[in-house]
């Protein structure tokens, strides 16, 4: 690739190709949060991808899909959505086939922040006074602490209280850096460079994309470079950090896009809370997940199911757009 | 479940109190991290009602948001897209929870736990023991970083046994940990004055000074209609301490029962048993 960054090929490609190519197992993996990239979650599902670690402030619907569909077994988070239903996600956290390190939602993108930054480690005052600190929460027997005592033979512990060696009487607790070897990620819009504008909260993204080695990356809309280049304060991370661009509309559904769609409360309202029982969690996955090749025809199913009327309905219907657009050039 | 139908004969329910009495803790001008659950309810009465000059900023990344005149409702969770439109700035968590939050810029913070115990201090993640819980929540998401660091944190809790307990299963969130001194001698700044607001009364703590004196330990220092000092201590499994003269909370007004209402029309916010 040219020091400029810009490849000379497009870096669009399916679905299938993406995860095929650049999500390996025994991956480290970023699955979003604000903006969940559910086609891409899915793919890896169809695709049987295996041992992979999800790692994210908040690992919300995409993560605890792969950790139901057997992709996932490991989480660093500060959250693990489904497991309020005491179903099969706190069953596998209770009996050892999901371990975990639980963190908080600044302190893993604090340490996204450190992978990006190249720094050996991160100081944060989040555990400060808390059970987090607690050696047996450190050392668990569910935990990943015990996995790398057990497999790398490290004795080097999850975080570290230190005292500050510039402000007496200050204290703080050191983070490791965390660098995804993969991250998947939805956005409104790329071009075919990878460049990604994505607006709306991003929670801890940006950080966790420039930390990831690879980064696929789908879109509701591919756009020509020079709309991205008309509008360069959009873009959260430039091409050249990106491995491969999806087309994907309704790429997060059922969750929400800024700009282009709300919440769909009525997929789980009709297809089942796969998150309740293992039964209606195998029934979700053979029919939502499996059954689709891919995004399109899973927006298809849905329209057959339930009609276009009820996805139209989710659209945005008056998107705002900024009263002044900014104005970039020169004199 | 709830029906929507009040359970008392006050034309309203127990938790649409809590939620007005939390949003009263507001000040005007207040920057407030609000967390998920009911104190996304609560503040957006806050801004509707009683402190519309409040900054209201949730971890995902929006902050100063102004709720749409038209359409009015209070956002279902913290990265709700309603949260974009309106707000003054959008950036993400290092700017939310770092910078604001952990730099010492958030004045107050409003957040729900599953417990709370004698000093305030959350649990937001298990029941039971840390290596064998009975009962897993989805986790602490932002309430870790935000107890650490808020000055002042108002919590939202459903005056309920299983709620209130001596010591939490699991500290998420620290308030003043173990009593006077606790948070100096972990590294943490003072914070306070906290309060809990429950679905009876309002606890406030006993520190002058951000936890470095007094007991630190939660006081019943307001009671909602209709409810007695006996009501509450009989729900509190330690020897709760009442302060010498408890304030009567005044009933919703006509306009924080209409904000409310049309806030959270289903009810999304207010489901009986919803920890966070």
């Amino acid at each position: 690739m040219p020091a400029s960054g810009r490849s000379s090929a497009s870096k669009l490609m399916t679905e299938r190709e993406a995860i095929a190519r650049f999500v390996n197992d025994g991956d480290t993996i970023y699955c979003g949060f604000t903006t969940v990239p559910l086609g891409l979650t899915y793919e890896i599902i169809r695709q049987r991808k295996r041992r992979l670690k999800a790692v994210g402030a908040s690992n919300v619907l995409g993560a605890s899909l792969l950790a139901l569909a057997g992709c996932v077994d490991r989480m660093e988070t500060g959250y693990v959505s489904g497991a309020l239903f005491n179903g099969p996600i706190a069953e596998m956290m209770r009996d050892g086939r999901l371990r975990y390190e639980d963190y908080s939602n600044l302190t893993i993108t604090l340490r996204f922040m450190a992978g990006a930054l190249g720094m050996p480690f991160i100081p944060a005052n989040s555990f400060l006074g808390t059970d987090y600190l607690d050696p047996d929460v450190m050392g668990h027997e569910h935990g990943l602490a015990a996995d790398r005592r057990r497999v790398d033979g490290t004795t080097a512990p999850n975080y570290l209280v230190m005292d500050s060696p510039f402000a007496q009487g200050e204290k703080t607790v050191l983070y490791p850096p965390l660098k995804p070897d993969a991250a998947i990620f939805h956005c409104q819009r790329a071009d075919e460079d990878g460049n990604v504008q994505a607006w709306g909260p991003l929670a801890d993204s940006k950080w966790a994309l420039w930390a990831s080695k690879r980064v696929i990356v789908s879109a509701e809309e591919i756009v020509p470079a020079s709309v991205v280049r008309s509008d360069p304060g959009q873009t959260i991370l430039p091409g050249f950090r990106v491995s491969a661009v999806v087309h994907n509309p309704w790429g997060a559904h059922p969750g929400p896009v800024t700009g282009y769609y709300e919440r769909d409360r009525n997929l789980f309202a009709k297809a089942g809370q796969p998150f309740r029982d293992w039964e209606t969690a195998e029934r979700f996955l053979a029919d939502w997940v499996y059954g689709p090749d891919d995004r399109a025809a899973y927006v298809e199913q849905y329209r057959e199911r339930f009609g276009s009327g009820l996805l139209e309905s989710l659209r945005v219907a008056n998107p705002v757009a900024p009263e002044r657009p900014v104005r970039y050039g020169r004199r | 479940m709830s029906t929507g139908a009040p359970e008392t004969d006050l034309g309203y329910e127990l938790v649409d109190m809590m939620c007005i009495a939390a949003a009263r803790e507001i000040e005007d001008g207040d920057a407030v991290l609000v967390g998920m659950g009911p104190p996304l309810l609560v503040c957006s009465i806050a801004k509707l009602v009683t402190a519309p000059r409040m900054a209201f900023v949730t971890e995902s990344g929006p902050m100063d948001w102004e709720p749409p005149a038209d359409g009015r409702r209070a956002p279902s969770q913290i990265a709700d897209p309603i949260l974009t439109e309106g707000s003054a700035m959008v950036g993400d968590m290092v700017d939310v929870l770092g910078a604001f939050v952990m730099g010492g810029n958030a004045d107050a913070a409003v957040l729900q736990g599953a417990q709370i115990d004698r000093f305030g201090n959350l649990n937001t993640l298990l029941i039971g023991s840390y290596a064998a819980p009975r009962r897993r929540f989805p986790g602490a998401g932002g309430n870790v970083d935000t107890g650490a660091s808020a000055k002042r944190v108002i919590t939202t809790m459903p005056l309920e046994p299983r709620r209130f307990v001596a010591r939490v299963d699991f500290r998420t969130t620290a308030a003043y940990i173990d009593g006077p001194g606790a948070r100096k001698r972990a590294g943490l700044r003072p914070q306070g004055p906290n309060a809990c607001v429950t679905t009876k009364c309002v606890f406030r703590f006993d520190t002058p000074d951000g936890g470095e004196t007094g007991t630190c330990e939660m006081v019943l220092d307001g009671l909602f209609e209709g409810i007695t000092v006996e009501d509450v201590l009989e729900i509190v499994p330690w020897e709760l301490k009442v302060a010498g003269e408890i304030e009567q909370i005044p009933p919703p007004t006509e306009a924080e029962l209409a904000a409310i209402n049309s806030l959270d029309a289903d009810r999304e916010h207010r489901v009986p048993g919803r920890y966070s």
